[in-house]
């Protein structure tokens, strides 16, 4: 998948970076012993990474798209697709804010089974919510960026994102 | 331009039937299957020589074929066509009454082919019949109305056009059937053409291009990829019809031996079926190593083990085109074709696309809709899995040792597999109740 906007291959390489880390996540919590798991070192590195990307490329990314480029979706006419998208990001936010605790209980190696059982649970819906709404954004959003976005906008956009 | 899959996945939460509709059609497919697998069971005796004739396993084929596979095809078809396509939800009255028409119509044709009754045969294919036309009614608006998608659409059309020639066929076989036992009614067809068009256009034609033309939705959808060329896509479906009209031409020998003794249409037709799967095998697997998600589930066990069995399919086709003498190769032929291909690849993408549409329909007003995940029963579709690859290669070792003991025993794990996705299926509709207990956002449907 390409993209000619600037904008759309940040996403994109986000989304991407993202993607990795929620399938080592997945293979992680599908290894990890029932006991014990919230004491792995190794288990703790990851943890590290997820709660980092939870707190504040989640954050920086969603609120992102919502102010610059959701409303440009709906100025165009594809209003349903930003609602949908929208109210993705609220679901999103929610387990993100549920599992923080416990993600930094685990980055400590400090969480006992009985919460990393709930780590898991909410884990494997962080991840299969994240991997459905990266799914709709690469196949729906990021396309059509690339023509609702003009070159100056689109340098605009990508500077104000990056700084 | 959105790419086929992201105009799939933006429009669709707008463009749902209420889902008592699509979920009516596969959970009657989930009945049907279950059935399938009992009538073949009933039928073992006769099944490893089956070539056709009236009994259970003619039933159970049918059962298979238009109880799982045409009426799945037709719940996809109603629910994901317009949603592919851009376009918005009309009418709900044809698609109830299709079902209304179809569903008792299946049976009535099932029991007339298990119990040798023609009369209950023929009044069942009357009322199939009179259904299909109506699903080729709303599939033609469909089209004709699309946007977008021009490999899927072709694909359509190319399936629709199959399906007439599949209603031809089948009448003509039902009037034979009537006919021969002294009731009304002569055949349209010889049952010499009859048959290899009615197989070809219903395996191959319909149900086969439906399957690989929403394949160019779906499974980039899945593995989060861009939507296959369509170039070749099409270059694959001109492939396809050719090696149709090729074996229709074979079937009604029109100089299908050219004067050589050689079947050459026949083998030309298997050739070129062989070369429109080739294309599009590469077209799905290029999909699936370009896709940024890899891990595809259990499903996808099922859906590469269908698209091994459809070129080898194929490969079979050609051997008893060239005169093979094994007596096991046409009821083998029938195995890989329904049983592997079609019935496999329906089973996987329905358990993805199931707990999919449902938490669509449940997310409809609701902030933290549940996940297809976690309307999910894996440890079901497990059980299914297991059983669907030990029943088929019971059935093949049944076919082969021609033992009616063995395609009982084989017939009986089939129905407990059957079993396990009927479990899965209605744990999905009771979670997705629990859910939203007004999830379809609209009156109760009769």
């Amino acid at each position: 998948m390409s993209f000619t906007r600037q904008v759309s291959q940040t996403l994109d390489t986000e989304h991407r970076s993202n993607l990795a880390l929620l399938g080592r996540l997945e293979k992680a919590l599908a290894r990890a012993p029932r006991s014990g798991g919230g004491q792995d070192t190794e288990f703790a590195r990851l943890a590290v990474e997820f709660g980092r990307q939870l707190e504040q490329d989640v954050t920086r990314h969603f609120d992102f798209e919502e102010q610059q480029l959701f409303t440009r979706l709906a100025d165009a006419g594809e209003g349903d697709i930003a609602e949908l998208l929208k109210d993705e990001h609220d679901a999103i936010r929610e387990v993100a804010a549920e599992i923080l605790p416990l993600v930094r209980a685990a980055a400590e190696s400090a969480l006992d089974d009985a919460g990393f059982e709930r780590l898991r649970l909410g884990a494997f819906e962080m991840i299969e919510r994240q991997v459905a709404h990266i799914q709709k954004e690469t196949m729906g959003l990021l396309p059509m960026l690339d023509d609702l976005l003009d070159d100056e906008t689109d340098r605009e956009l990508a500077f104000a994102y990056a700084s | 331009m959105k790419p086929a899959a992201g105009a799939f996945l933006g429009g669709a939460a707008s463009r749902l039937l209420p889902a008592s509709i699509p979920f009516r059609f596969f959970g009657s497919a989930v009945v049907f299957q279950g059935l399938a697998w009992l009538a073949l069971m009933a039928g073992a005796d006769g099944l490893p020589r089956f070539v056709g004739g009236l009994g259970w396993p003619l039933a159970g084929l049918h059962l298979i074929t238009l109880g799982v596979l045409v009426m799945s095809a037709i719940g996809a078809s109603l629910q994901l066509l317009p949603v592919a396509t851009r376009q918005p939800v009309r009418s709900t009255f044809l698609p109830l009454a299709i079902w209304w028409l179809y569903t008792p119509g299946v049976a009535a044709v099932a029991a007339g082919m298990g119990l040798g009754m023609p009369a209950l045969l023929a009044a069942g294919a009357v009322a199939v019949l009179l259904a299909l036309l109506m699903v080729a009614a709303l599939l033609a608006r469909n089209l004709l109305g699309a946007r977008g998608m021009t490999a899927v659409v072709a694909h359509g059309w190319a399936a629709l056009a199959c399906l007439g020639v599949v209603l031809t066929t089948a009448l003509s076989m039902a009037l034979a059937y009537v006919g021969a036992a002294g009731e009304i009614g002569v055949p349209l067809l010889d049952r010499t053409s009859a048959l290899p068009w009615h197989l070809a256009f219903a395996g191959y034609g319909f149900m086969g291009l439906l399957a690989l033309g929403l394949s160019y939705i779906l499974v980039p959808m899945f593995a989060l990829s861009a939507a296959p060329d369509e170039r070749q896509a099409l270059h694959s479906l001109g492939l396809a019809i050719a090696a149709l009209l090729l074996a229709a031409a074979a079937a009604l020998d029109a100089g299908a031996a050219l004067g050589s003794g050689v079947p050459w249409l026949r083998l030309l037709a298997c050739a070129l079926g062989l070369a429109a799967v080739a294309l599009h095998l590469v077209l799905m697997f290029r999909s699936l190593r370009s896709g940024m998600r890899r891990e595809l589930g259990g499903s996808f066990i099922l859906v590469r083990f269908a698209w091994a069995c459809l070129p080898a399919s194929l490969l079979a086709a050609a051997a008893i085109t060239l005169g093979s003498r094994w007596p096991a190769l046409p009821t083998l032929f029938g195995l890989l074709l329904i049983g592997g291909w079609l019935l496999g690849f329906l089973l996987g993408i329905l358990q993805r696309i199931l707990p999919f549409l449902a938490s669509m329909h449940v997310a409809r007003g609701s902030k933290r809709p549940p996940t297809p995940g976690s309307l999910t029963d894996e440890r079901a579709l497990a059980v299914h899995r297991l059983c669907h690859f030990a029943a088929l290669a019971g059935l093949a070792l049944a076919i082969v040792a021609e033992s009616g003991a063995l395609a009982a025993l084989a017939a009986g794990i089939g129905a407990v597999g059957a079993a396990a996705f009927a479990r899965f299926y209605f744990k999905l509709r009771r979670r997705m109740a629990a859910a939203a207990p007004r999830a379809d956002g609209a009156r109760e449907l009769a």
